[in-house]
């Protein structure tokens, strides 16, 4: 199969939550043919969005999953990735945006730039994804697109111009000029799907006049034709300005924005339009993988459908059809019953079956090519993994994945709940790397982890509704670290006596802080002082040890546990009381080496007008926050901070009611660092009387 | 590593380290450059320096964000230190502040008012105030006079300012400082100013009252990495 690369976009949604992202996701696919009827994403008819196909995202009006849909635009095909805008789900955004060629941003006229429009914004930057700007909700009460304009200048740095003018603007909203073609644009019909191009009204025209000669101006800075062209005088070629906008926002130099409402219909052609004119197709951007025979050297793709396949897993999703997992190619092809391997397990897959997903319907295809997104269906793996023909050996450049940051108890209901539980943690866990599952061992609960308390939140709904499992929830505990911080030796002999066969091994070495990773384990033995079979031992007993530290109870990292000495008895030594001499040796080792308590740091930024930076600034402080910058600009302020989890509960609850609701904040998980000494004591006294009560 | 910034360090080049440990007035130094020379580089390592001694630090950059001029601390650091972050010396980062504003946001009093919100709540009370971006040209000396009052009132030991000259206004005082501080000069301690020789920088110091260093004397800039050379 050959296919013109330059005519596939990927492409990316996102936004503030409730910029109407799914209504214009929603629009895009009647558009584009791909339903044949329009549900609003909280609409009385009970259907829903066809993007938000999970039932709670129905429910909550939010999109939760980004579901991979599928559609055509004149002759273009555009793979459209919905991204959820809340910011404890900003994993799935990263993902996305991984896969991604280029993005829109859409932007609520009346809220403008928000919080989760900054961070979606830094993220898009980090991964280099050009985007195109929609103003969308034109048709609201206090629309005003130039002022959201000067916000992406402004707060996102953006070099972003309006392409379009609206023709009228709240409930007069009634088309767009298009400033390229001069033209004025409208969406007549039930569903404005028939599009009626007219001249400008002559209202309008001197204003629409002036904006096109700055929009040319602007532009004219990416294309010495057009520079050379508006020298000359004269009428200008449409192209050439399309050209240079096309260019100036392919090197991210330049953010074309656009107007109108979806939920009216007006505006979204033109912005399928600018999609196919001004975003990159896959041969437009540099993807690059790690080469696996050369210490992961980087190299660039090809994109050539003749060359190796290279795939990457990006999402598994557990649905009716049983595991989707939505994959991006980013060279070769792939066909129906092709065997392919998976690079980080080394196993050769079968690919049965390949679809194209439309939201939560597919539609069967033969084969994929390079710049594809598309679902193979049930294949075993995991999210990020990287399939690839025989022959050549890369992965894909791993992702950023934070650290889970926030835990809590969750206790099955009956046995029922808890074989439903084990099969919804499974696919969880798989499905999303912040989400994580394990059980402690000391109370038997099963502990569930990840970013924030909404992502943790939606998890026990899911499992719920689409597992049947009731479960019970405890209180939301911060995920503490323990760790060493300094050097320790230790020489323990664990020695047991007591009728038949003994118990006997002592285990001699040292503990010290690890720089870099959780758990390391040395073996420096010489001369068989403890036997090669039991040296396997010791390391099962050391990181029995690290699950748990003494202080808090909390899982110890950063540790170093190197043995060198060591005694055995002919009879009485075993796995066990090797496991045993290590557990010993630990806990003599720990106590030496300084321990300490380590809590997660949230990178919080606070948004809000200038005249509450100094209660804000003060609210930080209260919380152990440490401010690392202000920014000020006209009345507007942010506070970017550092401040410990722990410190966050209830955070929006008080910064509302200081600043009467008018500044908001957005956190994300930074680093972990010491606890200073009053919370550490704090911390041990209530983990000591914890297990006195137990 | 503190061993390593102490031999290199500016405020000792100057013999100006006795300031960012003392208590009296307030010592107001300036960085002047054309456009592009290195001012904020300059900047960086005397905070850096006063930021290693001990003293806390307040960045204010007038026209740059935040994440641009943390990028500037990293860099100097980075450069002087063989790739050390400031992230990860908690103990000297804790010294530093940034705070940012929009050409058109900047006001002294405004400015004022954020050094009060800031110290009046024991949120954080600078020693040593950098200023980057301020606009001599379009503000007067006495508005320069009355924000040396307001500092000295409120304890600081140090401030630096930067100020941009253009290679085309030919005024200078009679001390040799350059427009647009040419009438301003009186209000500083010391001034410096950034000049390329050939494939060389060098940093003059035109005026230091209170320095070890002869005025008229000079000290040499790395081009590269434009710190400044041990002396």
């Amino acid at each position: 199969m050959s296919k013109d690369l330059s005519k596939v976009r990927n492409i990316g949604i996102s936004a503030h939550i409730d910029s109407g992202k799914t209504t214009l996701t929603e629009r895009i696919l009647f558009y584009t043919k791909r339903i044949h009827a329009i549900h609003e994403v909280r609409g009385k008819d009970g259907v829903g969005a066809k993007m938000d196909s999970m039932e709670l995202e129905k429910e909550r009006g939010i999109t939760i999953q980004s579901a991979a849909t599928y559609c055509s635009w004149k002759d273009i095909d555009i793979n459209i990735i919905d991204t959820p805008g809340h910011v404890d789900f900003t994993v799935e955004v990263e993902r996305a945006l991984r896969v991604l060629d280029g993005a829109v941003l859409v932007l609520c006229s009346v809220g403008g730039v928000q919080s989760q429009s900054i961070t979606v914004n830094r993220q898009m930057t980090r991964y280099n994804v050009p985007r195109i700007a929609f103003i969308n909700k034109c048709d609201r009460t206090g629309a005003n697109p130039e002022k959201v304009t000067k916000q992406l200048r402004e707060k996102l740095d953006l070099n972003a111009h309006l392409l379009q003018m609206p023709i009228g603007l709240e409930s007069d909203l009634k088309g767009v000029v298009d400033l390229i073609t001069m033209k004025a644009v409208y969406f007549d019909g039930d569903s404005g799907e028939d599009i009626r191009i007219e001249e400008i009204p002559a209202a309008m025209l001197e204003e629409a006049e002036e904006k096109q000669e700055a929009l040319l101006e602007e532009v004219s800075m990416f294309s010495e034709e057009l520079m050379e062209a508006l020298l000359e005088g004269g009428e200008v070629d449409t192209a050439l300005v399309y050209d240079a906008v096309r260019k100036g926002t392919l090197a991210l130099e330049f953010t074309p924005v656009l107007v109108g409402s979806a939920y009216k219909n007006k505006g979204v052609q033109s912005l399928l339009d600018a999609v196919e004119s001004f975003l990159p197709c896959p041969t437009d951007v540099v993807n690059m993988a790690l080469d696996l025979n050369d210490g992961e050297k980087e190299f660039a793709v090809t994109n050539d459908p003749k060359d190796p396949l290279i795939m990457l897993a990006f999402k598994l999703e557990d649905g009716r059809y049983g595991q989707l997992t939505y994959t991006r190619t980013y060279q070769g092809t792939l066909s129906k019953g092709d065997t392919v391997f998976n690079r980080r397990t080394g196993k050769k897959v079968k690919i049965g079956r390949l679809c194209r997903m439309h939201s939560n319907e597919m539609e069967e295809i033969d084969s994929c090519g390079s710049g594809d997104i598309v679902a193979l269906f049930g294949v075993d793996c995991a999210s990020g993994d990287t399939f690839t023909s025989e022959g050549i050996s890369c992965s894909m450049t791993s992702m950023h994945i934070p650290e889970p940051v926030i835990s809590l108890a969750v206790i099955p209901v009956d046995n029922k709940a808890q074989i439903n539980m084990s099969k919804a943690l499974n696919r969880f866990t798989k499905e999303d790397p912040t989400f994580k599952t394990f059980v402690d061992h000391e109370t038997g609960e099963t502990i569930i982890s990840g970013m924030g308390e909404l992502h943790l939140e939606v998890y026990i709904e899911r499992m719920k509704r689409e597992y049947g499992a009731l479960v019970e929830v405890g209180a939301p505990q911060v995920s503490y670290r323990e760790t060493i911080s300094q050097r320790a030796d230790f020489n323990y002999t664990h020695k047991k006596q007591t009728g038949g066969s003994g118990q006997y091994g002592r285990v001699a070495g040292y503990l010290e802080p690890l720089a870099e990773g959780d758990y390391e384990f040395v073996d420096s033995i010489v001369g068989g002082v403890i036997p090669r079979e039991f040296i396997g031992s010791c390391d099962k007993g050391f990181k029995k040890s690290v699950e748990k530290g003494s202080l808090c109870g909390a899982p110890i990292t950063g540790v170093r546990c190197v043995i060198n000495d060591g005694a055995y008895h002919a009879v009485d030594s075993s796995d066990v009381a090797f496991q045993l001499a290590a557990i010993g040796a630990f806990k003599e080792g720990y106590l030496k080496a300084k321990p300490v308590i380590m809590e997660p740091i949230m990178k919080v930024a606070v948004e809000g007008p200038s005249e509450f930076q100094g209660s804000v600034m003060g609210s930080i402080n209260q919380r152990r926050g440490m401010i690392i910058g202000t920014t000020e600009e006209g009345n507007y302020s942010v506070v970017e901070a550092e401040v410990p989890l722990s410190e966050m509960f209830g955070y929006s609850t008080t910064l509302r009611s200081l600043t009467q609701g008018k500044a908001e904040f957005t956190m994300e998980f930074a680093t972990f660092k010491q606890v200073p000494k009053s919370v550490s004591e704090q911390l041990v006294k209530e983990y000591q009387d914890e297990r006195k009560n137990s | 590593m503190g061993n390593e910034l102490i031999v290199n360090n500016p405020l000792r080049a100057l013999g100006l380290e006795e300031k960012a440990g003392g208590t009296t007035q307030a010592m107001m130094g300036l960085v002047m450059a054309r456009a592009g020379l290195g001012k904020t580089a300059i900047l960086v390592q005397f905070a850096l320096d006063c930021m290693l001694l001990g003293n806390k630090v307040l960045h204010v950059s007038i026209g740059e964000g935040v994440d641009k001029t943390r990028t500037w601390y990293d860099d100097i650091l980075s450069l002087l230190t063989d790739g050390e972050k400031l992230e990860s010396i908690p103990e000297v980062m804790k010294n530093r502040m940034i705070m940012t504003f929009k050409e058109s946001s900047f006001s002294k009093a405004k400015l004022e008012e954020r050094l009060d919100d800031l110290v009046q709540q024991n949120i954080y009370k600078p020693e040593c105030l950098i200023i980057d971006g301020y606009d001599f040209e379009k503000n007067d000396k006495k508005s320069l006079e009355e924000l040396r009052d307001f500092m000295n009132t409120r304890g600081l030991k140090m401030i630096w300012f930067s100020a941009l000259s253009h290679r085309d206004d030919k005024r200078v005082s009679l001390d040799g400082v350059p427009a647009p501080c040419h009438e301003v000069d009186m209000l500083f301690d010391t001034i410096l100013l950034i000049k390329p020789e050939g494939d060389s920088m060098k940093l003059n110091i035109v005026k230091c009252d209170s320095c070890s260093v002869d005025p008229g004397s000079t000290l040499m800039l790395d081009p590269s990495t434009m710190l400044i050379k041990q002396v």
